[in-house]
């Protein structure tokens, strides 16, 4: 349900305010080298990162994977998201974080923090409208245990002017159909709470669900449960390929010797489909697939899991692998000018191997 | 024997698959008999003996209470105490294993029910002193009801709470019979655990021997990363959910009447308990001799972390007032939050990449 504009507001504070808060210099970490050789037109990705002295930022990326800027933050980010109306970016605190920071990648524009309301936690990511009026992004409403969708306006600072419900609990990815109209929201079904930090809570009881909401009043459009042998199967992640086709990514929290089905798709109006990946690819990924991507250019989606150290490319028409990469450690996946770009925790990104952590997740800042 | 999980009803693609793979990284590998005998040794040498340990005590809790509800004197209710102090102790040293069984049909929260931030426990205990609640006081008609009022946390306000000195007379009250009641729900929840461990065929024999057909791990590389997990969320938990509850620095608000049992003044034996548990995890399982030679300074150096904090928690003022306003005390506090810290990068980066979880074993947790 749209609840309106709300008594508080998402709390904008500049970038002083919060490099204040944050305690660290903002930066461009760039050598004159390596400025010489990249331009900040160069930057096709962005992702989160973890520097060797445990410091956390965002990184753009060229198609290469050469790191182009850096932007320091004051935690770990975990999703993004990027709005090619507004040219801006956003890099949201991995769950239970309560920032989010909105930057221009080709720096025209000053970055700006937003923070979580009392009682809620960002999960860790978002989505613009396609005009980039407006920024979506999974909460979630600890003391009531369900998960939110938080509205905030890009037109004015990100200020946070309603919220839906997600109609779900553990609600972590979240997007945005092309003509704006539906929400997409893949919920977790674990039920987590900042007081016991990352700590999963019911996984002997889960309700993972996929979700389509009126993304003008929040009306409940569609809701998919999971039948009972896939109660622990985690709906966590998504992307939308050709003609609104809706892929999704699990994580299996049930016994490690079991098969279950990790990726799989839906539209409007259609029961969902797993796709039947074969065993050992399942295995490979270890039951855990930590981020999609969908290439529409290529009908390619891409799969990564660093608990198998995979990387799986499908054909997103026929729903067949393509190709599987062992990546250890694999993190994030975005569509590539060519195939499907992937990073991994120890800091390679396509073709370049850089000195920092890359995070779980990349977004394509380029089309 | 693996289990292939499908979806009922769900529509399945064919599989056609033409998979190419491209070896370009090796996934992490252990020793297997290494890690079997690390596992062997810390489910047999702590984990097996931490449960019975702390069923025990929980007995002995109970006879107490029922000693003191049959004979109210003031040694018999010095003696219930002492015995709920011994029982806390003993849960904090197992109470680091936050992984199986415990974290299962809300075992966990039926033994304590921590942090309560709303006093939910203390109202709903209230609640049943006032209404003599007569199905409180059977152990299992006890256990159907709110877990905020069959834990610790309520037997600490009935041992320890306004109106406590009632229980050293008057044979048989309704708060003396309501604790024993809390006791010996504990009690059941402890031998739970302990006979689930106990048991030859199941979680025992699962976390001993990682192998293919394993439900709880494939691999030894996946066992140690449980294996460190359970330490490094273990530390988390001290420093987060024990310490910042009420103390998160000088400068910051500060909550002395949040923090486990401040009442009964066993914040601290707890604390200590909490890290003597990750000690001895550390020590008993061998996990050190899973580094190379080079690598093995590490495990030294936490443990003379850990043994340092011990101390430190044994100093501190059980009057948390005190604790949290003395410049003295507040500098204890300060040096465990920043002990943990340390603690906590040494099992993430150091002994996490000295594995081969090349970025910190916490960044695998993709999210």
């Amino acid at each position: 349900m749209w609840r309106g504009p709300m008594a508080w507001r998402g709390e904008a504070i500049d970038r002083r305010g919060f490099l204040k808060a944050a305690g660290i210099a903002f930066t461009a970490a760039l050598s004159p080298r390596a400025l010489m050789a990249l331009e900040r037109a160069d930057a096709v990705y962005a992702s989160g990162f973890r520097a060797p002295d445990g410091s956390f930022g965002i990184a753009t990326v060229s198609e290469r994977g050469e790191i182009v800027d850096r932007i320091a933050l004051p935690a770990r980010a975990h999703g993004m998201a990027y709005s090619a109306a507004t040219g801006r970016a956003v890099a949201f605190a991995r769950r239970p974080g309560t920032f989010a920071m909105i930057f221009d990648p080709s720096r025209q524009a000053e970055p700006i923090v937003i923070t979580s309301p009392q009682g809620r936690h960002f999960y860790g990511h978002g989505h613009f409208s396609p005009d980039g009026t407006l920024l979506y992004a999974s909460e979630n409403d600890f003391d009531g245990n369900r998960g939110m969708i938080g509205i905030y306006d890009a037109r004015d600072q990100f200020r946070r002017i309603g919220e839906f419900e997600a109609h779900g609990i553990g609600t972590h990815d979240m997007t945005v159909s092309d003509d704006g109209r539906l929400l997409v929201v893949a919920n977790g079904g674990i039920e987590t709470h900042p007081d016991f930090g990352r700590t999963k809570l019911n996984l002997d009881h889960m309700e993972p669900s996929l979700v389509l909401l009126d993304a003008r009043t929040g009306a409940l459009i569609q809701r998919h449960g999971l039948p009972p042998a896939l109660r622990q199967l985690s709906t966590r992640h998504l992307d939308i390929g050709e003609n609104g086709r809706i892929w999704f990514a699990c994580q299996w929290e049930g016994p490690r010797n079991a098969l279950p089905p990790l990726a799989g798709w839906f539209e409007k109006g259609e029961d969902l489909s797993f796709v039947s990946l074969p065993e050992e690819t399942t295995v490979r990924l270890g039951n855990y697939v930590g981020a999609i991507a969908v290439n529409r250019r290529e009908g390619l989606v891409g799969l990564t899991s660093p608990i198998g150290g995979a990387a799986v490319t499908l054909d997103a028409r026929a729903g067949v692998v393509v190709r599987e990469e062992k990546v250890h450690d694999a993190a994030g996946v975005a569509p590539a000018a060519h195939g499907i770009a992937v990073s991994s925790y120890d800091g390679q990104f396509n073709d370049t191997r850089s000195q920092v952590a890359w995070d779980q997740h990349i977004v394509r800042i380029s089309s | 024997m693996r289990t292939i999980l499908v979806a009922g009803l769900i529509s399945l693609l064919p599989l056609t698959t033409s998979a190419q793979e491209a070896d370009t990284a090796p996934a992490v590998t252990l020793p297997e008999t290494e890690v079997t005998k690390v596992m062997t040794d810390a489910v047999d040498g702590f984990i097996r003996p931490g449960y019975d340990a702390f069923h025990q005590s929980a007995e002995k809790m109970t006879a107490a209470m029922k000693t003191l509800c049959e004979a109210p004197s003031q040694a018999n209710y010095d003696a219930a105490r002492s015995a709920f102090r011994d029982t806390a102790v003993s849960w904090a040293h197992i109470e680091v294993v936050r992984v199986g069984p415990v974290i299962e049909q809300n075992r966990f929260e039926r033994i304590l029910f921590y942090p309560d931030r709303k006093s939910t426990g203390l109202k709903q205990v209230q609640a049943v002193l006032s209404r003599s609640d007569e199905t409180a006081v059977d152990p299992a008609t006890l256990a159907t009801k709110s877990v905020a009022t069959q834990g610790f946390g309520a037997l600490e306000y009935l041992l320890f709470g306004t109106g406590s000195e009632t229980l050293a007379s008057g044979t048989n009250g309704f708060r003396c019979r309501y604790g024993a009641a809390v006791a010996g729900n504990i009690a059941n929840v402890a031998k739970e655990l302990s006979d689930i461990w106990d048991a030859p065929d199941g979680i025992q024999k699962d976390w001993e021997q990682p192998g293919p057909d394993n439900p709880a791990f494939r691999t030894g590389g996946e066992a140690m990363t449980a294996l460190l997990g359970i330490l490094v969320h273990g530390a988390e938990a001290v420093r987060d959910q024990r310490i910042e509850t009420f103390y998160k620095g000088a400068d910051k608000a500060k909550f002395p009447r949040q923090a486990l049992f401040w009442r009964s003044e066993n914040t601290w034996p707890t604390v200590k308990g909490n890290l003597e548990g990750l000690s001895a995890l550390l020590e008993t399982s061998g996990m050190v001799n899973l580094l190379r030679e080079k690598d093995r300074p590490v495990v030294a150096e936490i443990q003379s972390m850990l043994k340092s904090m011990i101390e430190i928690s044994s100093t501190i003022t059980p009057d948390l007032e005190k604790a949290v306003s003395d410049e003295a005390e507040r500098k204890k506090l300060d040096t465990l939050l920043d002990g943990g810290k340390d603690v906590i990068a040494r099992l993430n980066d150091g002994y996490g990449g000295a594995i081969g979880l090349s970025s910190g074993f916490s960044f695998a947790d993709g999210d």
